[in-house]
């Protein structure tokens, strides 16, 4: 698959998620088992009181989506794999006023379980703010509800929700 | 920090929690409420279209739940705090379970032990069953008096 067509499908998975779409979460480059996703800077994750960046929990939402994301990147068909485990490292707090990029990474797919790493970081990739790993499950016999597969696979048949 | 001092102790006297979870602004964008039971804090999470990952079955975003669980032992912890202040997330690690499908979630955070410096925390999650929960988690906060997060004002 070229990237074109990985950052076509990753889109398509982002965009057909509800909540990605309310907080604005997009792809910034994909390619062969590997992902970039950002999270931009909005008021409604914007505190007036509390003067300390506090995303609170959406740090944890965004390396979910894009361990998820690059799961797709390493699989030459679309399967919805549901996150086994996930475990995050915090590093350091994130700056309110810069958004969050995460670089995720599917290192290794066997015939069950997918294994991702990613970290989180703004302005340098070297400094990261969080790392994390997750574990996903393949479904058994590559079985996966069609209607949601065509969605994200795209084609004439394709809308996004 | 003379606020949320103010909050806590409003909040533990009135045992309405939720003006202190509306001080996090995603856990405003989840919709997170705050439900006291006598000792027990039961934190729920109302089904809302906004929190959907896959629109098809329909289920829960796995982060919103995720992110949910972290938010629950936060306010757990804050709220057991003798200093007021909130505690800032070292590590946070979950097993997903079930499905979480689109309907009312609730959590229950067990603070195993708390320290001078570190907060341990156990999370479950569950929506039809407390027996039969969706993700069950694990987490530890840095309690450190010099690193808890100031609340300006």
């Amino acid at each position: 698959m070229t990237q074109e067509e990985y950052a076509g499908r990753c889109t398509r998975f982002l965009n057909a998620q509800p909540h990605m779409m309310k907080l604005g979460i997009r792809l910034i480059q994909a390619e062969k088992g590997r992902a970039v996703l950002v999270l931009p800077v909005q008021p409604q994750l914007i505190s007036p009181v509390l003067d300390t960046y506090l995303h609170g929990g959406v740090l944890t939402t965004l390396v979910d989506a894009a361990s998820s994301v690059s799961t797709l990147c390493a699989l030459d068909r679309f399967e919805l794999c549901p996150t086994l485990d996930l475990r995050i490292d915090h590093m350091r707090t994130p700056a309110q006023s810069q958004p969050l990029y995460v670089s995720a990474e599917c290192y290794r797919v066997t015939r069950s379980v997918l294994f991702t790493r990613a970290s989180v970081y703004q302005d340098d990739p070297e400094r990261p703010v969080a790392y994390a790993i997750a574990t996903f499950m393949r479904p058994e016999g590559g079985s996966i509800e069609s209607e949601f597969r065509r969605l994200i696979e795209g084609g004439d048949n394709a809308t996004i929700a | 920090m003379q606020q949320l001092l103010e909050l806590v102790r409003q909040a533990q006297e009135s045992g309405d929690y939720q003006p202190l979870v509306d001080l996090i602004p995603y856990a405003r964008v989840l919709g997170v409420q705050c439900e006291c039971y006598g000792e027990e804090i039961i934190f729920r999470l109302p089904a809302n279209p906004g929190n959907i990952g896959n629109p098809t079955i329909p289920a829960i975003h796995g982060g919103v739940i995720a992110s949910f669980m972290e938010l629950t032992a936060l306010f757990q912890l804050t709220l057991q705090l003798s200093q007021p202040g909130l505690a800032k997330i070292i590590d946070f690690s979950l097993d997903y379970m079930r499905a979480g499908l689109d309907r009312d979630t609730f959590a229950i955070c067990d603070v195993s032990r708390q320290g001078r410096r570190v907060g341990n925390c156990s999370v479950l999650a569950w929506q039809e069953r407390k027996s039969k929960p969706i993700a069950q988690a694990r987490a530890h906060f840095l309690l450190d008096a010099g690193t808890l997060m100031p609340v300006q004002r």
